[in-house]
């Protein structure tokens, strides 16, 4: 029986959007002395992070201004992320970023009119925001532009449904199920293909399609028999998933690798829209599936900056130690995974014998293998059971010798150093404007990590190094995962050497759900339990984008909430699904076996790419 | 011989390979088992079954979580290679049993019809994990409220993903159903023309089973399972009836 009236007034606790404090920051004195009108609102998000929110018509003019001026330098573009209150109010887009140079981080904010969706694209400036503005317009149907190809990315090219983000979208779509099934179907070969693609397999007339791309049109239309279009998947053992990428071969030679995501788009940004704040933690694992518990960590913690919550210490220890677990993890079965498509079968059996002992440390704490679903908003699901610190000592330690024999095997074998030496390359300033994050922008020789960054769960506070590349090709991306298990190892071993006794979740009986024990003996705590229960938590209005770094890179959570029991906009900003837009630009100009190397080097997870 | 030994029946033990008696094989009689030929009789059904069973080569489609148990299933602890089922086949024209793991989405159902159409028979197909049976948790705009929509199942395996030794249970279901087939059940491999890239289902009982909490508990009906208190192997439910019997 979920209750369904909206909040009373007094329920809403105190909306923790700070006015004050963000005039001081250098960012936003430096753009109301340049734009000054132009800019309709500053404040501070939940998280401490500031907000200049600007009209429309000045949006580029802005964002070119913060990244090409020295004195701000943002020039990581995080996330283009839509924002739809309901109610015919305006739709907003969040532009997160980030200044390498001065160590800052800067919302941008921009309110468009439900009768106008209309922006200007930021493609020009950082090739990030090409499939991010494909994404919040195919959920959001914003019009971006100036955007050189802006189609649907993660629903069926020709979906006529609706926008599926907005509002007034149903969360089963408008269509009944039967007729959902018969279109999916009775897809045209127009459905699956851009116009690009026919045209470039001759499919389509030289004067019926306008030219997307200028130099396309310079190269002429058609095969000339001598190119050849190839689908490299959706079904296929060496995508790592069911990525499709439409492929122009010149002989062996890539000339143009177009990806098609979506075929795994799950919609969990919708689904949850419908689910309490806590219901929200299973969605998490099953978009990183190979590292759940990052994924659950930094939903927690956006929450928790939300609610204003500071975790217990242990609690924060255990989230570290967890973590940490899960980079492993995740980097284990990348290293497994990958040894596999060049060849290497043997490491995939190695990696699994650690990953299976990694299960079992799953399996103790939470009861699952993978999809663990371990935090709870305000602590995690229960205190670490009797044993588990030996063990996962145990795991520490000798996990060193299982990556020296993998390294034995690998880091000096003349096949993998033929398919992996300067395969791939992409520099780091070039790794940047495509929003390269994790060991993939470090591989290229950024020292950017956000345990570094702006440490979360007291990373400060524990010794350990940041492995970089020199090259950025595909066996520097080999070396600095490998080093970096070893770095989570030690940061795991100091975890253990200081973790505190003590509560593990956090004493509020509005955000944790009371003992068994007392809520059935004492009223009060059965009161609370009730509510919880019931209405489920209350997360006051206000708005967050905070990110942790995950195993693949830079997660982030978009949050906004209106101090109700469900979130309004739950956005996750995967880093696989902006890393792999770098992958034609790596891929391009290699032959076909290396673009199958630097796929998986980029340790894509379609989970995370489509949601 | 000198310096041969003699075993307890009194055969000499040879002490090199070289003076092993030859046989010829134009005259088998002159073994000394007196049996000239050797005869084996059984049923034609039983060797197809046996075969086909122990040797299984499964296309893998796998999507989500559901892939990544799969994998663990084929590594070297769950080791599906003990049934015979190491040899993965990523082209359907050389595969007999498609594993569906994870969630399969309206814009992948039509490339999940093509690859089971691409199969030749006999082939199977297990659904493994909630979202491939039924949608799990995901009922939504984008994902295929069970995948016997879209295509014949034959073994569903619960779980959310279910663990490596859910999935051997279901293989081994499979090899159960094998089992029990025969070249003279009429329409047993029976493939319509018509039937090839459209959905498995009449839309009316998709609608029926894509209803909220539809999928998982018609789903017996519409596949024509019979119902049961708990998920039985045929060869668990004949032990049972002995016991009972007995």
């Amino acid at each position: 029986m979920p209750t369904q009236e909206a909040p009373t007034p007094d329920l809403v606790l105190a909306a923790p959007l700070r006015e004050e404090g963000a005039d001081s920051e250098p960012s936003v004195v430096a753009v109301r002395e340049e734009f000054g009108d132009k800019i309709r609102d500053v404040r501070l998000d939940a998280d401490g992070c500031p907000v200049i929110e600007v009209d429309p018509d000045s949006l580029f003019e802005v964002l070119s201004y913060l990244k090409t001026d020295g004195g701000q330098a943002y020039d990581l573009l995080l996330d283009v992320m839509g924002v739809d209150h309901g109610g015919q109010r305006p739709i907003q887009v969040w532009y997160p970023l980030w200044s390498m140079k001065h160590g800052r981080r800067l919302r941008v904010v921009t309110q468009l009119p439900l009768d106008n969706l209309k922006v200007s694209s930021l493609a020009s400036l950082w090739e990030t925001a090409n499939w991010l503005e494909r994404e919040t317009f195919d959920m959001f149907g914003i019009t971006f532009e100036g955007h050189p190809d802006l189609r649907r990315i993660l629903m069926p090219e020709n979906y006529d449904e609706g926008f599926p983000l907005r509002k007034e979208f149903p969360l089963r779509g408008r269509f009944s199920r039967s007729e959902q099934t018969r279109r999916a179907m009775n897809r045209s070969r127009e459905d699956v293909y851009a116009r690009e693609e026919l045209r470039m397999a001759g499919e389509l007339k030289p004067e019926l399609p306008p030219a997307v791309r200028p130099e396309e049109a310079a190269r002429g239309h058609g095969l000339d028999g001598e190119h050849m279009v190839i689908n490299l998947g959706p079904q296929h053992p060496a995508t790592h998933g069911v990525l499709r990428l439409v492929l122009e071969l010149d002989g062996e030679m890539v000339l143009r690798c177009i990806p098609h995501l979506g075929y795994l788009h799950t919609g969990f940004e919708k689904t949850c829209e419908y689910r309490e704040w806590n219901q929200v933690v299973p969605y998490t694992d099953r978009m990183d599936y190979l590292a759940p518990m990052l994924y659950n960590i930094g939903y927690a913690q956006a929450v928790e900056s939300l609610l204003g919550v500071q975790i217990t210490p242990r609690c924060q220890v255990v989230r570290v130690l967890l973590s940490e677990l899960n980079r492993i993890q995740g980097h284990l079965l990348w290293l497994g995974t990958t040894g596999i498509d060049l060849g290497a079968f043997t490491v995939f059996l190695y990696t699994f014998e650690e990953r299976e002992r990694v299960y079992n440390l799953h399996e103790a704490y939470s009861g699952a293998r993978l999809t663990t679903s371990v935090t709870r908003i305000g602590g995690m699901m229960a205190d670490l059971p009797a044993g588990w610190v030996d063990a996962m000592r145990d795991f520490a330690n000798t996990l060193p010798d299982t990556l020296d024999e993998v390294e034995r095997l690998l880091s000096k074998n003349s096949i993998w150093l033929g398919r992996t030496v300067d395969v791939g390359i992409i520099d780091g300033e070039t790794a940047i404007n495509y929003g390269l994050t994790g060991p993939n922008l470090r591989a290229s020789g950024v020292a950017y990590d956000v345990r570094k960054a702006r440490p979360y769960l007291g990373y400060d506070e524990y010794d350990f190094d940041l492995p970089v590349g020199a090259h950025g090709d595909t066996y520097d991306r080999y070396m600095v995962r490998v080093e970096e298990m070893r770095q989570s190892v030690r940061i795991i071993q100091q975890a253990l050497d200081r973790l505190p006794g003590g509560p593990i979740n956090v004493d509020d009986p509005s955000i944790i759900l009371p003992p068994k024990s007392a809520s059935m003996s004492s009223i009060d705590s059965m009161i609370a339990h009730f509510k919880l229960v019931m209405e489920g938590l209350r997360v006051p209005a206000g708005e967050v984008w905070s990110s942790i770094e995950a195993s693949k890179g830079e997660l982030g959570f978009g949050l906004v909430s209106d101090g109700g029991s469900k979130p309004v906009r739950c956005r996750f900003r995967g880093p696989s699904f902006v890393n792999l837009g770098a992958l034609a630009r790596m891929a391009e100009g290699s032959i076909l076996a290396d673009l199958i190397a630097v796929n998986a080097s980029l340790d894509i997870v379609l989970g995370e790419i489509d949601r | 011989m000198p310096g041969a030994k003699e075993r307890s029946n009194g055969t000499e033990l040879l002490s090199d390979s070289r003076n092993l008696p030859i046989v010829d094989p134009a005259d088998p009689g002159q073994t000394d088992t007196g049996v000239p030929h050797s005869w084996l009789t059984t049923r034609l059904d039983h060797v197809i079954n046996w075969a086909r069973r122990n040797s299984i080569w499964p296309m893998p489609f796998g999507t989500a979580c559901c892939g990544i148990e799969m994998m663990a299933s084929a590594a070297s602890k769950y080791d599906i290679a003990r049934f015979g089922m190491e040899r993965m086949s990523f082209s359907p024209r050389q595969a007999d049993l498609m594993i569906v793991a994870g969630r399969v989405t309206y814009k992948l159902a039509p490339v999940l019809r093509r690859v089971w159409d691409q199969m030749p028979q006999p082939k199977w197909c297990v659904s493994m994990g909630a979202c491939a049976s039924s949608g799990g948790m995901f009922d939504n705009y984008t994902i295929v409220q069970g995948i016997d929509t879209i295509i014949p199942v034959d073994v569903y395996v619960p779980g959310c993903p279910p663990r490596p030794e859910g999935l051997i249970y279901g293989l081994l279901m499979i090899q159960e159903k094998i089992t029990g087939e025969s070249l003279a059940m009429p329409g047993l491999r029976a493939e319509s023309p018509e039937a090839v890239g459209a959905p498995n289902l009449p839309p009316e009982t998709i609608e029926l089973v894509t209803q909220p909490f539809g999928n998982s508990t018609i789903q017996n009906r519409v596949s024509g399972i019979e119902p049961s208190d708990a998920v039985q192997r045929p060869r668990d439910r004949r032990e049972r009836k002995l016991e009972h019997g007995g």
